[in-house]
């Protein structure tokens, strides 16, 4: 099984492409009817769509994997739980699942880049939808420290719109 | 020289040419019964042929040693085969290649396999389709297999071509039943919405069994995009759909006219009480959605009425447990683009907007124009078929039949009744 589009895209980091790559190929494979589900990188696959923040095609993705795949290969379950913690829109709990696991060489860079891209994310939403929060929440959702929380915002500046956000807790009001 | 051996060195040597194609054409058609029967015909023979380059020849060899069991050595060649033939070459005997590749699908089926057949019947829609406005015999199978291996995404770009002209009704109520389902996956409502429309209010004389699934999802839909149940059916549906689908379809209405209520409760009372005839016609997944969407709706409501909220009233009005609950739901319509507010925990209030789109950005402009071009071109499409259908006989016999003829002349205007003679 040829899987040289897909390391060829984790090798230059077109992230943004490792979903389409691997539904092609999944379907070019499949229909030469070798069993490749053993073989399949179902974690980078996963982490494809989440990239893309395509959450239905992850769900019926993982409906496709045999159990035994599941079980087997713990980095897969642990790329899921980041899925059920995007479906769940249990915001913190991305953070927490990405954090959560050891992941391996091949992984790691796709891993940190979802990462980077889902924080980014967050913040923008947190930017539209609040006009105050509280500092222990914007930790929360940005998955940080309370103090890098604070600091990070200020970077973040070059991509927000001019809208500030006043960020609150009982003793201080800080304005960014 | 054998049967098979004649027809092979006829393939090999007129399969250059469109005329020489048509000639090879007529030898096949003649000798397709005596290649049934003669048992030099084996999978090896086709080992002589290239499936690009003879592909009228292969297609033929290939649906006669393909017509009892089929193994899945089988299976795998005809989808090498669909891969790789040549359209052109395929289109002189589309029905053949047509009960091929429904023998190809049944097969997989059989296999439990439906993944490994998406792939090659994407590849035969396209080359057995003449133009992109026709639906094929091959349509809703592929989007059978599509939804059978969770392959959306692939199922989608099938439903992305507008089609205008249908040949069997049957083929058009399952594309339009398996579109709108793989539509409600991909969670655009709004095309699933206009694909299932079209099943319920298609004409037929009597109810079948497809459009009643489709009802019933369409009522779903409808609930999730709208938010508005009508039990009256469109006015263009037939006469059997408006009399018999109700009597078929109580728990969808009863869900419906309960959403209508706007209570939370009792739309969930419902649904419990009918969970096992939800879940019994596979749709329990899509009624949650529409209980969920219950919460959205009676949420969307309140932004036309208020323009500041607590997220505490919002919780009461909504009947959430608390106002953290609230705030996370909001945040959530907001993420999904649904509404427009800003929340403020330090007051624990929630401020409504107006949607900020000015539509003055490129991609908004590139986006209307996109749909005038598209809803010119519909509209052409229309005034050539009143034309087309202004001339019918049949329609014009029809028409004739119910006015009102005069003794003077040919002039069917209305003349007043008292001018009668």
């Amino acid at each position: 099984m040829d899987l040289s589009p897909v390391t060829d895209a984790l090798a230059v980091k077109s992230f943004d492409k490792i979903a389409d790559i691997c539904d092609t190929l999944m379907l070019q494979v499949a229909a030469e009817g070798i069993s490749f589900h053993d073989d399949w990188p179902y974690a980078i696959h996963l982490l494809g769509y989440f990239y893309l923040d395509d959450c239905d095609s992850a769900r019926f993705l993982w409906k496709t994997i045999p159990a035994s795949v599941k079980e087997s290969k713990p980095e897969v379950a642990a790329a899921w739980r980041i899925g059920q913690k995007l479906w769940t829109r249990d915001y913190a709990g991305v953070h927490e699942a990405i954090r959560g696991f050891d992941w391996s060489q091949d992984a790691k860079d796709m891993v940190a880049a979802f990462s980077d891209v889902y924080t980014k994310r967050m913040f923008q939403l947190l930017l539209s939808a609040y006009s105050t929060i509280t500092i222990r929440d914007l930790a929360l959702f940005l998955g940080m420290a309370e103090d890098d929380a604070t600091t990070c915002k200020l970077s973040f500046s070059e991509i927000s719109s001019a809208s500030s956000v006043l960020l609150w807790d009982n003793t201080r009001n800080v304005i960014a | 020289m054998s049967t098979v051996e004649a027809v092979i060195t006829s393939i090999q040597g007129l399969s250059a040419s469109s005329g020489d194609l048509y000639a090879l054409h007529d030898v096949l058609k003649g000798a397709v019964d005596s290649l049934r029967t003669d048992s030099e015909l084996q999978l090896s023979t086709l080992d002589q042929l290239d499936p690009s380059k003879h592909s009228l020849g292969y297609l033929y060899l290939l649906d006669v040693l393909t017509y009892g069991p089929v193994s899945k050595e089988k299976v795998l060649l005809i989808a090498r085969f669909i891969n790789a033939c040549d359209a052109v070459q395929i289109r002189l005997a589309s029905e053949k290649f047509v009960s091929l590749c429904k023998r190809f699908k049944d097969k997989v089926l059989e296999l439990r396999d439906p993944l490994l057949g998406v792939a090659p019947l994407l590849a035969a829609v396209r080359k057995v389709q003449v133009s992109t406005k026709r639906l094929t015999a091959l349509h809703p199978d592929c989007l059978q297999l599509c939804l059978l291996a969770k392959c959306y995404k692939a199922g989608f770009s099938v439903l992305s071509d507008d089609i205008l002209e249908v040949d069997q009704p049957r083929e058009f109520y399952l594309y339009c039943y398996y579109g709108g389902m793989i539509c409600i996956g991909l969670k655009r409502f709004q095309k699933a919405l206009e694909l299932l429309y079209n099943v319920v209010t298609a004409p037929m004389h009597i109810v079948n069994a497809i459009a009643l699934e489709a009802y019933k999802k369409y009522i779903l839909v409808t609930l999730i995009h709208s938010g508005q149940f009508s039990i009256s059916l469109p006015k263009c549906a037939s006469t059997t759909a408006k009399s018999s689908f109700k009597t078929w379809c109580t728990p969808y209405i009863e869900v419906g006219m309960r959403y209508n209520d706007g209570k939370i409760s009792e739309l969930e009372a419902v649904v419990v009480a009918n969970s096992s005839d939800f879940e019994k016609d596979n749709n329990l997944g899509l009624v949650k959605q529409a209980v969920a969407s219950l919460y959205k709706r009676n949420i969307l409501r309140l932004t036309q009425k208020y323009l500041t909220l607590s997220l505490q009233d919002i919780a009461n009005m909504v009947q959430l447990a608390n106002a953290k609950e609230a705030e996370m739901r909001v945040l959530q319509m907001i993420q999904d683009g649904q509404i427009h507010a800003l929340i403020n925990q330090k007051d624990g209030m929630v401020r409504f907007l107006e949607d900020p789109e000015q539509y003055k950005t490129s991609e908004m402009i590139e986006i209307m124009d996109s749909v005038i071009q598209r809803t010119i071109g519909l509209s052409k499409n229309l005034i050539a078929m009143d034309e087309s259908l202004s001339c019918d006989p049949l329609y014009l016999g029809k028409v004739g039949r119910e006015r009102q003829r005069y003794d003077f002349g040919e002039d069917f205007d209305t003349v007043p009744q008292k001018f009668s003679m």
